[in-house]
């Protein structure tokens, strides 16, 4: 489970988005930005959430790790619509007429 | 035709009872849905028998037949011929109630359909017929739950007006759960999918969409809310391949925005890029481009940069790509990485030229503020580049980029439309340098950076197999600098020392580390193996006081008290006898040898070896060691493999009489679970220091026995013992070694695996010969493979000996296709740029064809 997840970071995921820090943070500003998140999402809580920032953290904590996920994690085979961030599916509601017209529609 | 045939047959007409003569006929054409040819068989039979039978099968065929002309929407045609039959047939008006419902709704007057049901008695079968018009054609609630002809308690009305309200609740906002209960609707009634619509489109708004689709998993899809099922799947984001009607289209559009046709736009892209088919990919990147700009605008350089590197993997012609896009994609180090990054993972990488993406990204990445010039993540960098050119063979890299260096000239042609800040950036770098076609300085640079002990190891193995000794020397030396309490650089260092002949030196080195780390069990082993070292040289000068010195310094250590230790010790003063000419003293080790060791064959072994260590002469050998007889009653196999060990604990490249062969051999045959793992291969790799390669074969098979524990280590022998032109198999031996040692973090076997195919790799002739080692620099195996791999070499116990009578199928196989479903085109092509930067290298890969692998047993992907 641990090892799909490490995977899902490294392919679809920037640990630096999820734990919020530029480019350029270094060790430091990484760890303030995981244990501000730890309290934004403490595992008790939101234990999925939790584990996401934890691998984002395993990730950037070590230096070397950190800079070989930078060349490595980029997947030019990725299917390009998962460029689309996951947050972007706005649902707003429109009222009946919209839906009752598609059962209407022949 | 045949079925009218058969109706024209003349008859007699018979009234009768009972069983009705083809009326099977008439029911098998009902059921395969042909009413007409049923119709008038019936009627021909009627016709013959006239009988009550015969008249209840003729109405049955007529209304089948008005049933399917309501179907194909001929709705006056079946209300006459409904009304013909009805008046006609006496029969007809109870069988006839279902059809008579159906004719009533095909007008459309819902009034009339759903009069009937105020009637308390009425036919169960009609109500029935009446509920399933409902269920699978009323799409307006609102004029069921208004619906004059029912009393406005009926339970249909009160059921579509909490429908009514509940579906205009859940599409205005959120709702409460107990609002979607809806008692008024029974869950077996004529609205139930409803119902779950209902529920469906709540749980979409709480963005609970696993609830959502199983809604929809149960919404009957002949119902009118199946209709909204693909529209509620788009927005839900499962694909699906329908086209949605123009009023699903606008409600997808109105409830999530732009951004869904975005997302189907891009999956489109994404089908077309998998078809590889041009014209479709060019007009899926205009689609994708301007519903991008349309929903993300802030994605669209990205996405451009995506589809240009898509676009260069399939060799698509760059100003039509361009045209589509709307412009060139950025150059920036986001482009580059990506760009280096396909090309790494290309079925034909070049290693020299993905180097060169690799610097264009970190000049773009220091600019951009990625990392700084000098930092550990520029020095990660450095290693992945190095690590790259170590996949090829030395001298073919230096081939590769002494070319080139003379051909290549740089990026440019990536950099015409860039804006000025990507421009400026390549300008600063107006002379070309080519310091990443070289490992050295990569790994020096990459040290320098950031000094650790894996990147010194990374370069120290590298300068040791490449290299002479002194390129090897000067990095272990700044290994030492960097990081002088690491122990390994002195180690290596006195290790050189030692071969050199500086003997003094190699002690002073390993002084230093045994200051360092003297309980460390390397430092430990090294200060037995010099010593053991400085006693051969001594003993080849025919210097026997200094001998005797280094002997019991030996013997003073407490790591030569170990296992067989002392008899080697024993051995080395054997040796110091027989140069000394003292036949008696010589007898009397080698019985205490033999003693030792528990066997008189043991003793010839380890005297032999320790002579030839010694430089002793083979006559000198044969006076002073008794013959040995090569049918002992002890095993002989037993008593080689443990010297061999020996041997090997000492540091000294022990080796097997060539006379012992076959009897080693027929022992080993049978030497189940006698030999512990470490001697049968340590009898193995003696064996090929002699070229003896059917015993190590033989050591091989006895090692596979042995267990899961030891399968990397034999397979590893296994592909040393093979004979030359058995290629594929050693293939296969060290990539499963390699990923079972993988598995087992072991490092140890995983570089002896790589350094033997690295090794073998490096006696190739040409580049050819190294590109037709299709995926060579591919080690990954599947469990399942590994175990193909391993149930094949288990198998095979015997040596091959006939390169013609090949009996195994190689483990990858490999396919060739053609380049047909890729379109020509005239024009230069996206890589064309590439390919012209190192003509050598470009253009007869143009002329290959294109080569796949396929994965036994199944087949793997073609690209």
């Amino acid at each position: 489970m641990k090892t799909n997840r490490q995977a899902d970071i490294q392919l679809h995921e920037d640990p630096r988005v999820i734990l919020g820090v530029p480019l350029d943070a270094g060790d430091e500003r990484i760890r303030d930005a995981y244990l501000q998140k730890v309290k934004e999402h403490p595992p008790d809580r939101e234990p999925a959430e939790f584990e996401r920032i934890r691998d984002a953290y395993e990730v950037l904590r070590d230096p070397r790790r950190r800079a070989r996920h930078m060349f490595l994690s980029a997947d030019p085979q990725a299917a390009l619509v998962s460029l689309l961030p996951a947050s972007s599916q706005e649902r707003k509601f429109t009222g009946p007429d919209a839906w009752l017209a598609v059962l209407r529609e022949k | 035709m045949k079925y009218k045939q058969q109706t024209k047959l003349p008859s007699p007409p018979v009234h009768r009872t009972g069983p009705i003569p083809q009326e099977e006929d008439v029911r098998a054409l009902l059921a395969k849905g042909k009413t007409k040819p049923a119709v008038e068989l019936a009627r021909e039979i009627h016709k013959r028998c006239g009988g009550p039978e015969s008249e209840a099968l003729l109405v049955d065929a007529y209304a089948a037949r008005i049933r399917s002309l309501l179907k194909t929407g001929l709705k006056e045609e079946a209300k006459a011929l409904f009304e013909l039959v009805r008046k006609r047939y006496r029969s007809a008006a109870a069988r006839f109630a279902d059809v008579g419902v159906l004719v009533s709704a095909s007008s459309g007057n819902l009034e009339e359909l759903l009069r009937p049901l105020n009637d308390p008695a009425l036919l169960p079968e009609i109500r029935r017929a009446i509920e399933e018009v409902i269920k699978s054609q009323v799409c307006d609630l609102s004029a069921l739950a208004e619906c004059p002809s029912l009393t406005a308690d009926h339970p249909l009305r009160t059921a579509a007006a909490a429908l009514l309200g509940a579906f205009a609740a859940v599409t205005v906002g959120p709702v409460e759960q107990s609002a979607l209960v809806l008692p008024e609707v029974s869950h077996r009634g004529p609205l139930a999918s409803w119902k779950i619509l209902v529920r469906a489109i709540a749980y979409f708004f709480e963005q609970d969409d696993a609830a959502s689709e199983r809604c929809l998993g149960i919404i009957d899809p002949d119902s009118p809310p199946a209709r909204l099922i693909p529209a509620l799947r788009t927005m839900l984001r499962a694909s699906t391949d329908k086209r949605l009607t123009p009023a699903a289209e606008s409600l997808v559009s109105q409830v999530c925005g732009s951004k869904v046709s975005f997302r189907r736009a891009l999956q489109a892209l994404d089908a077309a890029l998998e078809a590889r088919v041009q014209e479709k990919i060019l007009t899926e990147i205009q689609r994708a481009i301007a519903a991008c700009d349309l929903a993300c605008p802030e994605l669209l350089e990205r996405l451009r940069q995506h589809i240009s590197v898509r676009a260069l993997q399939l060799d698509l012609p760059t100003r039509k790509v361009r045209a589509a896009l709307g412009g060139a994609s950025l150059k920036n180090a986001y482009f580059w990485r990506l760009y280096a990054r396909s090309v790494e993972s290309s079925r034909e990488p070049i290693e020299p030229l993905i180097c060169a993406q690799w610097e264009q990204f970190r000049r773009h990445a220091v600019a951009e503020g990625w990392f700084r010039e000098k930092s550990p993540e520029a020095a990660a960098l450095y290693l992945h580049m190095a690590e790259r050119l170590l996949e090829l063979p030395g001298d073919l890299l230096e081939r590769l980029s002494s070319k080139l260096a003379e051909h290549f000239s740089g990026f440019q042609a990536f950099y015409e439309d860039q804006p000025p800040l990507i421009q400026e950036v390549e300008a600063k770098y107006k002379k070309v340098d080519f310091y990443f076609l070289s490992p050295s300085h990569l790994f020096e640079r990459a040290c320098t950076m950031d000094p650790h002990r894996e990147a010194f190891e990374q370069w120290l193995n590298w300068a040791r197999q490449e290299s002479d000794g002194r390129a090897a020397d000067y990095v272990a030396e700044c290994w030492h600098r960097a990081l002088p309490l690491n122990s390994q650089p002195l180690l290596y260092l006195m290790e050189s020392a030692e071969k050199r002949g500086a003997l003094n030196r190699a002690s002073a080195f390993l002084a230093q580390a045994q200051k360092l780390d003297a309980v460390n069990a390397e430092v430990r082993r090294a200060a037995l193996r010099l010593l053991v070292a400085q006693t051969g040289r001594h003993l080849r000068q025919s210097k026997p006081h200094l001998v005797e010195r280094d002997v019991a310094a030996l013997e003073a250590l407490p790591q030569a008290q170990l296992a067989d230790r002392p008899a080697f010790v024993v051995a080395l003063r054997w040796a110091s006898a027989v140069i000394g000419g003292d036949a008696e003293l010589a007898s009397r080790f080698f019985g205490q040898i033999g003693r030792l060791l528990g066997s008189s064959a043991a003793a010839s072994l380890l005297c032999e070896n320790a002579g030839a260590f010694g430089g002793l002469a083979r006559a000198d050998f044969d006076r002073h060691v008794p013959q040995v007889s090569l049918d002992p009653p002890e095993s002989l196999v037993a008593a080689t493999a443990r010297v061999c060990v020996l041997g090997d604990d000492v540091g000294v490249p022990f080796t097997i009489p060539t006379a012992w062969h076959a009897r080693l051999w027929q022992e080993l045959a049978n030497a189940h679970g006698k030999l512990e793992s470490r001697q049968v291969e340590m009898l193995g790799k003696a064996a090929l220091r002699t070229n003896q390669k059917e015993l190590a074969y033989a050591a091989s098979a006895a090692g596979l026995e042995l267990g899961a524990d030891q399968e990397a280590r034999f397979l590893l022998l296994r592909a040393r013992a093979l004979p030359e032109w058995e290629f594929d198999r050693r293939e296969d031996c060290i990539a499963a070694t390699v990923e079972l040692g993988r598995r087992r973090r072991d490092m140890s076997i995983i570089n002896e695996a790589m350094e033997l195919r690295r090794g073998r790799r490096n006696r190739m002739s040409s580049f050819f010969d190294w590109l037709d080692l299709e995926n060579w620099n591919e080690f990954s195996m599947t469990t399942e493979q590994i175990h193909a791999v391993l149930q094949r070499e288990k198998h095979a116990r015997a040596f091959p000996k006939d390169r013609h009578a090949r009996f195994h199928v190689p483990f990858r196989e490999t396919v060739f296709l053609d380049d047909d479903e890729l379109e020509n085109d005239d024009e230069p092509s996206a890589l064309d740029d590439t390919n012209q930067l190192v003509p050598e290298m470009g253009q007869p890969r143009g002329k290959r064809p294109k080569r796949v692998h396929r994965d036994l047993p199944g087949q793997g992907d073609l690209f």
